[in-house]
């Protein structure tokens, strides 16, 4: 009886295909055919040639007319919802882009943007068939501002081989230094190990003994910080005198690690946390216990710290942005624009103020860059203008923060940070922009 | 040591939640004989109620008071609507068990509609505050929770033996058949039942919102827990919960600390628990041994 | 479609009769092999993912809607076949089916282990057990992220030749006939394991086999003593069960290309037993019903909605469950079934469950 039906399906499965083929198939039969196009800029320098990197290229999908489509992945609901604001923030720039007229290219024209958005819930199970949905169905020119570590690397593979731009990645994992095997991705962020590598240098400078006690998110995110310092404090009178990883899926809290490290007589503590957890672990930080703090710039945020329950007083970070909540920082050009055309764009004072949509304005305003730079409209041409900056800038990035890439040689936009500390709700500057160009890589650990 | 005491009174502190989670496990297999796996999201959706009237400015005290209320109506709603129209859990425990995962659906959708999906910040109701005994630090918060499960116990103990309500409930618990024979509203005292295990396990979600972040999945977890407590106390033994909640508190705070195969599992110790209390004690350490059904 | 053929049915034996007897699966046949030529190939991803929801989902049925023993726990079972193909594919270079045949070889044993316990465990509790079972697996998958790659994910790949030299690349089933893209190759592919694992199922039900687990169902006490075999029966049908949820989650490996925790969390085993219970328990084709209308009501409908309201998606599942609990417990397949004999009776026939016509 086994082997009748085992023979019935194979005969079925033929019949199928048949079938199938016979009633019609797809307009987009991967035969390579005439509407494969290549890229109009002809320099021998340029980092990405598509003619020779990729079967089928479609370098202008998603162009038409003067409106271009662009796709976006990122929570909108789930646990991590809250970096949903980022997006925000980029819809918000491409709104008041829009109403300027539009973002202006190469070829004279200013293209209005479509952004088409999808919501992953933080789940890189999820990803790949929104991802893939909005390149095959939605037909986008590009993505932008994807939120994730794991979402985007889920996708990473698809996305390369297909030559689908990925533009400011909103993580600033380790991986994303990889531009040769993946020449299609390029981050929005600081690298992870470059911000660690910062928070040591100013340890070496104001206590060259340190003795750190680190709490670190067990995944990507956490272990980039983790390998970040050992490599940094190696050769140096620093030491790491206790770790505690945290699982943020086990559905504890992080109060155990915290006493647990307060009783290792360290005198600095480094938070590598993200999330909501982040401001609850200082909250958990005894009366007794009064490290030098340090934490992870996705925790900075007004947003963030107000849940701290008044225990941020005094800590550090490593920060490569301007702060709209930061009264110093509010007469800044570029922080005028965003509060003026981000609240046209219907963003609230609190969404201004809060730290996390002025992230995502920032990716919006990367993308412009590509294009303008760009010398056609084209998805190679764009990637190539990202990889080859000169003293550029965008969104909220610190004046004094330069901002130059070279394809695989330098593939971090952002690479400077300066030090504050908070004092009574706002940033205090306690060491000035350290900029550390090109050297992202190597500063990242194993 | 002061190592060890300190992340063991960290798990009582945790574990008193556990009991209240419990707690209410208990009077609804008592009152209605199942095991509600929605008990968690009836706490969330609770503690939510409780938020939205905190943060429109009513003192803390007062908003755990009408969450109680409004988790109190939304149990005896669930068993009305949901519940009773199901019949016997142990005739057909595949139909219960589907509505109760239905009602954990509902309510955690409904909880983000809602509400939304960010996570809310509550404030703790005790403070952030500690005091050091013996060179361990204690939170205010762990203490308060022992003290609110204390005060909960003693009023289920007032109401269950010194009350004619209660021992109406005693008596649907124990025989149904007999007790609406003798004129008591069973479906009525059912619904009570439920309402007040819904309220009971506001005060849980009050607890464990300030440290987890209230979000929509704030008791998926410590439901788990909840329910090796009342597995390991016997599921019928309000008594059991408690002491129940204690051991699986201490169990899964120490044990991922000193066992490195558990070190990302707390939530193993608590299965290892149930699995051998069903396998080798199914009524648990205080609970009636249960005659096997034909 | 079914009342008028069940009426005709006690009638008239004859070539008409055959006709609509056929006719459906026919129209069901052609249907199912147009869909892949008329969907982006996003879409077909997503329906080789549906299959391998309702190959779990009959897994689960053999369990729960046949033997009566409840599982919420199959996500787990689904994740471990996953794994194990992920594992071997990747670490030991096995060849890709050769790794699914050995996910249900393991899952067939994690199914008998996790039987065991079962014997003595039964109803609410065997649920509470297999609830926290499915709710500690993602867990699992940390503590032990030196093999799964915890939430970082398992990247499933194999040595191919790319840019010139060799290189670990992720899986692709490579389309062997020109004309078929490798989407719609692997949707023939799955469809046809798809249903020779529903045709098995069937066969196994309508089997003296299948009887004894259905008299174990109704009954453990009189089946015992009617010479049923009961212990094993339970434990091989738990085994059995494991196995083909273990079939799955090979398939959903081999789909994906990659695996992260975040897959197998109590909501995967959640739905599995929703498309059970959709479509309906105790019959063969219902798991395969609920799962088509779990995947074009979440990976379709829902997605045209604004996100706003998406959470609206486990509110309308929730109610539905509880719904069907109350009205219907028959699943779909059961509504069908009472509409038929309600039919069949009015007009005075024969009452028309005729197990073939729901296959």
């Amino acid at each position: 009886m086994k082997k009748a039906s085992v023979q019935v399906s194979a005969a079925l499965l033929l019949g199928f295909a048949l079938i199938g083929g016979a009633c019609g198939g797809r307009d987009d039969s991967s035969s390579g055919d005439s509407t494969t196009t290549t890229a109009g800029d002809s320099t021998e320098t340029a980092f990405i040639d598509p003619a020779a990197d990729c079967t089928d290229y479609k370098g202008t999908q998603g162009v038409t007319g003067d409106t271009i489509k662009i796709g976006t992945v990122r929570p909108e609901s789930g646990s991590y919802a809250i970096y949903d604001n980022v997006t925000k923030g980029l819809e918000a720039y491409f709104k008041s882009a829009n109403a300027a007229g539009g973002l202006p290219a190469a070829d004279g024209k200013k293209y209005q943007v479509e952004l088409i958005k999808k919501n992953d819930e933080y789940d890189p199970a999820k990803t790949p068939a929104l991802v893939k949905q909005l390149v095959e169905q939605d037909g986008v020119f590009a993505l932008v501002g994807n939120i994730g570590t794991e979402t985007n690397k889920s996708v990473r593979d698809y996305l390369n081989e297909n030559c689908v731009p990925n533009i400011a990645l909103a993580t600033g994992s380790t991986q994303w230094g990889d531009a040769n095997a993946y020449p299609w991705y390029i981050s929005g962020l600081p690298s992870y190990a470059t911000e660690a590598n910062a928070w040591v240098s100013y340890l070496e400078e104001v206590n060259p003994t340190a003795k750190i006690a680190l709490l670190y998110q067990d995944d990507d995110f956490g272990q980039s910080y983790k390998a970040a310092i050992e490599k940094a404090i190696e050769g140096t009178k620093i030491t790491l005198v206790a770790e505690e990883g945290f699982n943020p899926l086990a559905g504890s809290t992080t109060e155990a690690s915290v006493t647990k490290l307060s009783q290792s007589g360290a005198d600095t503590f480094i938070v590598g946390v993200g999330g909501t957890a982040c401001p609850l672990t200082l909250s958990f930080v005894p009366a007794t216990w009064t490290p030098m703090t340090m934490i992870s710039v996705t925790c900075g945020s007004k947003t963030a710290l107000s849940l701290a329950g008044g225990k941020d007083q005094g800590v550090y970070m490593a920060q490569p942005t301007l702060d709209p909540a930061d009264p110093a920082d509010q007469s800044n050009p570029k922080v005028v624009e965003f509060a003026t055309q981000g609240a046209a764009a219907g963003l609230d004072e609190s969404a201004i103020q809060g730290g996390i949509a002025s992230v995502g304005w920032g990716f919006g305003s990367m993308f412009a860059v590509g294009l303008k730079n760009a010398t056609t409209v084209d998805r190679a041409a764009v990637m190539n203008a990202l990889y080859s900056l000169k003293d550029s800038t965008f969104g909220l990035i610190r004046d004094e923060v330069t901002v130059n890439t070279d394809g695989a040689k330098d593939p971090w936009a952002i690479e400077g940070f300066r030090i504050v500390q908070r004092e009574n709700g706002a940033w205090v500057e306690k060491a000035p922009v350290t900029n550390e160009e090109g050297k992202s890589n190597s500063f990242a650990g194993k | 040591m002061r190592d060890f005491l300190q992340i063991l009174l960290v798990g009582i502190g945790d574990g008193a939640v556990y009991a209240m989670l419990g707690l209410g496990l208990v009077v609804i297999y008592r009152s209605t004989g199942l095991l509600n796996f929605a008990q968690g999201e009836m706490a969330m959706f609770s503690t939510f109620i409780v938020w939205t009237m905190w943060s429109l400015g009513l003192p803390m005290w007062l908003a755990i008071l009408g969450g109680m209320a409004g988790g109190f109506c939304v149990g005896a709603l669930v068993h009305q609507v949901a519940v009773r129209p199901v019949g016997d859990p142990h005739e057909k425990p595949l139909a219960v068990v589907i509505v109760t995962i239905g009602l954990f659906l509902g309510l955690n959708g409904a909880a983000q509609l809602i509400w939304g999906t960010l996570d809310r910040s509550m404030p703790p109701l005790f403070g952030r505050g500690q005091v050091t005994v013996f060179g361990v630090a204690v939170a205010w918060q762990k203490i308060g929770a022992v003290i609110a499960l204390g005060v909960m116990v003693l009023l289920f103990y007032l109401l269950f033996q010194h009350t004619k309500l209660g021992l109406a409930m005693r008596a649907v618990a124990s025989n149904s058949e007999s007790a609406s024979l003798v004129g008591i509203p069973v479906p009525r005292l059912l619904m009570l039942g439920w309402g007040l295990a819904a309220a009971v396990g506001t005060v849980a979600g009050v607890f464990i919102a300030p440290n987890l972040g209230l979000g929509t999945n704030l008791m998926q977890l410590t439901l788990i827990f909840g329910f090796a407590a009342i597995t390991l106390g016997g599921f019928d033994s309000l008594v059991g919960a408690v002491v129940g909640g204690f051991v699986v508190g201490a169990l899964s705070s120490v044990m991922p600390r000193y066992i490195t195969i558990f070190e990302k599992m707390p939530l193993a110790p608590a299965f290892i628990l149930i699995l051998a209390v069903l396998l080798f004690r199914p009524e648990g350490l205080f609970g009636k041994k249960q005659v096997s059904r034909v | 479609m079914s009342g008028a053929v069940s009426a005709e049915q006690s009638a008239q034996r004859g070539p008409r009769e055959w006709a609509l007897k056929v006719g459906p699966w026919i129209l069901l046949f052609v249907i199912l092999a147009v869909l892949p030529f008329q969907f982006p190939s996003f879409r077909v991803e997503q329906f080789c993912f549906w299959m391998t929801l309702a190959i779990a989902a009959c897994g689960l049925n053999l369990l729960t809607g046949y033997n009566g023993q409840i599982s919420v726990g199959h996500g787990a079972l689904f994740g471990i076949g996953a794994y194990t193909t992920g594992i071997l594919i990747t670490e030991f270079g096995v060849p890709l089916f050769g790794a699914t045949v050995a996910a249900a070889v393991v899952c067939f044993f994690v199914g008998i282990l996790v039987g065991l316990p079962a014997l003595r465990i039964k109803g609410l509790y065997l649920a509470l057990v297999t609830l926290a079972v499915a709710t500690l697996f993602p867990l699992l998958l940390e503590q032990f992220s030196a093999i799964t790659g915890g939430s970082g994910g398992l990247q499933i790949t194999s040595p191919q030749m790319y840019r010139g030299e060799m290189r670990e690349r992720p899986i692709r089933l490579e389309s062997p006939i020109a004309g078929l893209a490798n989407d719609q190759w692997k949707y023939f592919l799955f469809l046809a394991i798809t249903v020779v694992i529903f045709v098995l199922s069937r066969n196994l039900i309508k089997s003296r086999v299948g009887r004894s687990l259905v008299a174990v169902r109704d009954n453990e006490i009189a089946a015992e003593s009617s010479g049923i075999p009961v212990s094993k029966v339970k434990i091989l049908t738990f085994g059995l069960s494991a196995a083909i949820a273990g079939i799955g989650g090979s398939l959903f490996a081999l789909d994906q290309g990659q695996l992260y925790p975040s897959s197998f969390t109590i909501v995967l085993s959640i739905y599995i037993l929703v498309a059970v219970v959709v479509g309906g328990a105790s019959s063969i084709i219902g798991p395969a019903i609920g799962a088509v209308f779990y995947g074009l009501f979440s990976d379709v409908i829902i997605q045209q909605m604004p996100d706003r309201i998406q959470p609206a998606r486990a509110v309308i599942l929730g109610v539905l469950l509880i719904l069907l609990m109350l009205l219907a417990p028959g699943g779909v397949v059961g509504g069908v079934r009472s509409l038929q004999a309600n039919f069949a009776s009015r007009k005075g026939g024969s009452p028309g469950s005729d197990p073939d016509l729901i296959m």
